[in-house]
């Protein structure tokens, strides 16, 4: 039991030594890879990606999935940018981010839970239709020309050249960490994603719950959106495309679970350091780093394919056990397996 | 209550019939907009810009009949695409050679996938999504094997190759006609042989299809291998039309697919559907775009409707299957 | 407020309750005081979950009233039900698998963290459990899964408590100490609805009981009023009588060869089984559930691992092989759980009854025709009751759907057919027909192994019968020794040689 225990615990811990054994490998390649400076933009090229992945966490949580975050934060960054570019007040150009956010987790969020419409494909569909409303909104234009001073958000660094915006983020990430784990209203998400029929015997609102997590996985796009602005300066009609995918794998790659109401926000910080590292690593591997999506989709696979056969594995075990303590001991063949 | 049984089935067929209904309006009212649009090479013409979904999504139709689903169809079509062209130039491999060597693989990527899914009991969705990177990564790695730049693509394919998209027989443009063999192809393998059936039976209830004595995992895994072949063959045909070999053809294709496949009555629970509806929905959505580009819509605003056009369609069918939805639904917009 | 007090605890007046045009509850009336049991019986479909859903606000009535104390409650969502102090215990444990017990345990309640550990630790112990705190819900056995279940409803304070049939995934001595718990709780004052499908648990816990039947309640009162046979009566449909198959023929036993043999067989749930059944013989198999009946059956049919022995078909040795090798070679099954491993419910008839005999049938393509003609004749046969055999599974009555699949196992013309719960939660019409299947097919030498919960059954159709305890078999009967009393004091581990 004390195993089970230690590997429930350790699922977040895993992932994290995936990403330290990654590094110090990589470091015994290359040495200069473990200096501090690198280490750190590492974590700075992480910054949009955790935000979006703790996002994702909720949803993931609650058994859906969001597959159209990466339209989602490219909508919000181009109102953002925009009205940057047009010198509104930082203040309104992000809250304007934000209510895009909200308003188009709000829409998911209400096809999945009122129209019941499977998540993977009301996101698969709204995906489409908020990547073409960033064309319809930028007429394909780019929004370049932003304030120095907004873009330089992101280059402001403390403890070394370490981005502040992490720092931002972790504190962020651990809010929710202690929103979702030691709140009696934060557990619901999880508890919903491990038993709907379960959660709604105790009185939990199940369709309300996963409501709230597609509107706050579209804020925390949002917010990653004003993070994408500041950090990349510009945006185009493409920009924030295939981030759902990253954001998903971030998630599973830190042991959350997508048949839900398994894994934490700082599981998913941690695979979005790694996702936003790889293609770093290999740059110290003087390998391409065009084989980024290649080591994605092996890590990807490997992970849930592991994880999933343990389970497999565990729960077999559990029901054989189960199956041979109802069997009585006599004398004649009885077996100990 | 009774007729239960055949009401489904006639409803089935006039669902059929109601996408050729739209088909018919596609084309009527588009050709109001725009006249040129009425021309026969013009409309035949059209399928250029959407063979490839109309020949995934009729195999995709296979997976999602299991209750499974497939986004890697689209990384496969640039893999295959670039593997032609790296085999063609760089290995000197006769054209068609290597185009069944890139159907292989392909296959094998699909079946690779399908073996995860059907063996270990992960989600098909994280599955194939592991997979879309894994195969867009491989096509990357192709390119860098081969000698020329990622960015150009290779191109100056013989004539023979280029004719797959170009030629035609009496009239009719080749593509038509592939599309066509594989409409043929996929009916009869999917609703009048075994194996078909089988597909149906393990998308149903794979527990009980195993009680009955059928092999669900291989049967599960090879829907994934078809899908992935037909993506091999749409990027044949992508290649031989837009004339260069590129490892990022296709990325935007998972939209549409699904869309055509769940537009055509194919469940997204698994166990219903069938390839003719696909077909006809794939070409729906096919004209819809081309129309609408032809009316003048940017091209990059045409994942809207298609977006609309699939939550619409699902909006409808869960509301007319599941009596509380319209009861809350009715409930929240204060209608009685 | 003096009137109040002399209310029922729970009055359900005229409750209805449609699902499309299917009719589940025709106006049901039942009261429930503090201090009482109300047992519940009836057979599936009969509307005892769905009134006990309504009540616990999963379900919506669409008629009727439901009373607390005589005031008329609204109790059309869980949340309120839970408010006014009803609990139900569900039949399939409902916990947070990835929780630990205290947390799926404090999950929805509002106490803090420190208070609601205490009351926690101080319910276990006066209740004498032994259950740890810290472990995961999905490392607990349904027996301790469903003690969970118990203490969330208690330590809610709840006034009602619903068990649905508790004791289907119990031990026998899990099942005594929940009587005792039960009988404690009745000390409380709490009202307990309490659904069984077991006659004697009726009158071991219960003070009422109620008889539920095709949405009305049949019969209803103090338990010393009623005896076994008047449950059994009001169970039936009026002027039914229990079908038989006829006038069994004798098994001649001294030529018989064996067409299935066990040896020393083990697996998981059951260990060293010894048995054998002869062609045209009826051999009964009884026990409790979890006595390693289905286990023994299904890794026969080769869904599980075999740890040990043998298994010879007509002298062959087929131990371990797969299920479709099992199949070929002339065994098939009818599974226990009909809609988990029996039927594919959103496709037609014919397919349900085909699937297993395609690959027979037809090599590539589908012989529509063999295929039509197959499902016609078992259609015919089984007076399976459809429009045509395009009819949807699902659409079809529980007893049709039992037929259909009965039929698939038919159609593989086994040697040996292995029937389990052939006749669970069907009526009696559906229930007669199945009994003359039973008899046609030993007429035919088929050699049966009837695996059932309904002793009566067993009583009634076999030519010799084992029962199983705790994974093993414990006896065996020859015809002349199968009696209801002596198949349940097998099942229950407490028979006697010689009575």
């Amino acid at each position: 039991m004390n195993v089970v225990k230690k590997l429930f615990k350790a699922r977040e811990i895993s992932s994290f030594l995936c990403l330290l054994a990654m590094f110090l490998l990589v470091g015994l390649v290359n040495p200069s890879f473990l200096k501090p400076q690198n280490i750190m933009l590492c974590f700075n090229g992480s910054i949009v990606y955790i935000l979006i992945a703790v996002g994702m966490a909720f949803v993931i949580l609650t058994g859906e999935i969001d597959c159209s975050i990466g339209a989602q934060l490219g909508l919000a960054a181009a109102v953002c940018a925009t009205f940057l570019k047009n010198e509104a007040p930082w203040g309104v150009a992000i809250l304007l981010a934000l209510l895009v956010g909200l308003v188009c987790g709000t829409i998911n969020g209400f096809g999945v839970t009122v129209l019941h419409i499977p998540s993977i494909i009301m996101t698969l569909g709204t995906n489409g239709i908020y990547r073409g409303l960033i064309y319809v909104y930028t007429q394909g234009k780019w929004v370049e020309n932003l304030p120095a001073g907004f873009k330089g958000l992101a280059q402001t660094n403390i403890f070394g050249n370490l981005c502040w915006f992490f720092v931002m983020d972790l504190v962020i990430m651990l809010l929710v960490f202690l929103y979702l784990r030691k709140t009696r209203h934060g557990k619901r998400f999880a508890a919903v994603g491990d038993n709907e029929m379960g959660a709604d015997l105790i009185g939990i609102p199940v369709a309300r719950t996963k409501m709230l997590a597609f509107i706050i996985c579209g804020a925390f796009s949002a917010l990653g959106a004003v993070l994408y602005v500041s950090r990349v300066g510009f945006v185009t009609a493409i920009s924030g495309n295939g981030y759902e995918m990253k954001a998903i794998a971030a998630c599973v790659i830190g042991g959350i679970s997508l048949s839900g109401g398994v894994g934490t926000v700082a599981g998913a910080t941690i695979g979005g350091i790694i996702m936003a590292s790889i293609s770093r690593l290999l740059v110290f591997l003087k390998i391409s780093s065009d084989y980024d999506n290649t080591i994605t989709g092996i890590l990807l696979i490997a992970i849930v394919v592991i994880d999933s056969l343990a389970q497999r594995r565990s729960v077999e075990k559990a029901r054989r056990e189960r199956l041979a303590a109802r069997v009585t001991e006599t004398e004649g063949g009885a077996d100990h397996e | 209550m009774n007729n239960f049984g055949k009401t489904m089935k006639s409803k089935l067929l006039s669902w059929e019939m109601l996408l050729v209904v739209v088909l018919v309006l596609e084309i009527i009212i588009f050709g109001q907009i725009n006249p040129r649009f009425l021309r026969i090479n013009v409309l035949m013409g059209s399928i250029n810009d959407f063979i490839s979904i109309c020949v995934i999504s009729l195999f995709v139709t296979f997976v999602m009949i299991t209750g499974g689903i497939d986004i890697q169809a689209g990384s496969i079509i640039g893999l295959t695409s670039i593997t032609v062209g790296m085999l063609w130039q760089d290995k000197g491999l006769n054209i068609w050679v290597a185009a069944i060597f890139a159907i292989v693989v392909g296959l094998l990527c699909g079946l690779l996938s399908g073996f995860f899914v059907a063996y270990t009991g992960v989600q098909p969705m994280v599955v194939t999504l592991g997979g879309s990177f894994l195969y867009s990564g491989l096509a990357l790695a192709v390119v860098n094997m081969s000698s020329s730049e990622a960015y150009e693509g290779i191109g100056g394919f013989p004539e023979s190759f280029m004719k797959l998209s170009s030629g035609n027989v009496a009239g009719i443009p080749n593509q038509l006609i592939i599309f066509i063999a594989l409409i043929i192809i996929s009916y009869i393998l999917l609703h009048k042989t075994k194996y078909g059936r089988y597909v149906f039976l393990c998308g149903v209830n794979p527990s009980a299809s195993e009680y009955s004595g059928i092999r669900v995992k291989p049967i599960i895994m090879s829907t994934y291998g078809l899908s992935g072949m037909s993506a091999s063959i749409a990027g044949l045909i992508l290649t031989s039309y837009l004339g260069s070999a590129k490892s990022d053809l296709g990325a935007t294709y998972t939209l549409p697919i699904i869309t055509a496949v769940v537009l055509g009555g194919t469940s997204n629970t698994g166990g219903k559907g069938g390839v003719i509806g696909t077909a006809i929905a794939a070409v729906v959505i096919g004209i819809l775009k081309f129309g609408l580009n032809m009316s003048g819509m940017p091209s990059q605003y045409l994942d809207i409707p298609v977006g609309i056009l699939l939550i619409v369609v699902l909006t409808f069918r869960m509301t007319s299957s599941n009596p509380a939805v319209v009861a809350k639904f009715k409930k929240l917009t204060g209608k009685k | 407020m003096q009137k109040v007090e002399t209310e029922a605890l729970l009055k359900i007046k005229d409750i209805r309750k449609s699902f499309g045009s299917n009719e589940v509850l025709k106006g049901i009336n039942l009261e429930l005081n503090e201090g009482e049991v109300v047992a519940l019986i009836g057979g599936n479909g009969a509307g005892k979950s769905t009134l006990m859903k309504i009540i616990m606000g999963i379900y919506q009535q669409d008629a009727g009233d439901l009373f607390i104390h005589g005031v008329k409650t609204d109790l059309s969502k869980s949340s309120l039900a839970l408010a006014n102090g009803i609990y139900l215990v569900p039949q399939e444990p409902m916990l947070f698998p990835n929780m630990t017990v205290e947390e799926n345990i404090a999950m929805g309640f509002n106490e803090n963290k420190i208070e609601m550990h205490k009351k926690i630790v101080d319910m276990i112990a006066h209740l004498g459990w032994d259950l740890k705190l810290d472990r995961r819900a999905n490392t607990l056995s349904i027996a301790e899964q469903q003690l969970v279940e118990i203490l969330k409803g208690l330590l809610r304070e709840s006034r009602i408590l619903i068990f649905d049939e508790p004791t289907s995934s119990l031990s026998f001595n899990e099942a005594e100490s929940l009587f005792e718990l039960i009988e404690d709780l009745k000390k409380k004052n709490i009202g307990i609805f309490y659904i069984t499908h077991r006659l004697s648990e009726v009158f071991e816990i219960a003070t009422h009981v109620a008889i539920m039947r095709d949405g009305i309640v049949s019969l209803s009162g103090a338990v010393s009023e009623f005896d076994k046979s008047h449950l059994v009566k009001a169970l039936l449909p009026p002027g039914s009588e229990l079908k038989t198959a006829g006038e069994s023929t004798a098994v001649d036993y001294s030529k018989a060869k064996p067409m299935l043999e066990l040896k020393d067989f083990s697996g998981y749930g059951f260990s060293g089984l010894n048995f054998e059944v002869y062609p045209g013989e009826i051999l009964g198999v009884a026990g409790v559930v979890g006595a390693g009946r289905t286990e023994f059956a299904t890794t026969i049919f080769g869904m599980d691992k075999v740890k040990g022995g043998k298994v010879l078909l007509d002298g062959e040795d087929i131990t371990g092989m797969g299920t479709r090798k099992v199949l070929d070679k002339g065994i098939n099954y009818v599974p226990e759980d009909r809609f988990l491993n029996g039927i594919f419910k959103i496709r037609e008839t014919g397919w349900n009854i085909s699937s297993a005999q395609l690959r027979n049938m037809s090599k590539i393509f589908l012989n529509k025709k063999a295929e039509k003609e197959l499902a016609d004749k078992y259609i015919n046969d089984f007076r399976i009751k459809v429009t045509s055999q395009d009819q949807l599974m699902g659409s079809l009555s529980g007893g049709n759907q039992q037929k259909a699949v009965i039929a698939r196992a038919l159609s593989t013309n086994p040697k040996v057919v292995i029937l389990d719960e052939p006749t669970r939660g069907i009526d009696a019409g559906a229930r007669g027909d199945v009994y003359s299947i039973i008899g046609k097919l030993k007429q035919q030498g088929v050699a049966v192994l009837l695996i059932s919960s309904d002793l009566e059954e067993i009583v009634e159709l076999s030519d010799r019968a084992i029962s199983m305890y705790q994974g093993r078999i414990n006896h065996t009967f020859p015809k002349e020794k199968i009696d209801l009393d002596n198949l349940t004091a097998a099942s229950f581990g407490v028979y006697e040689e010689g009575e």
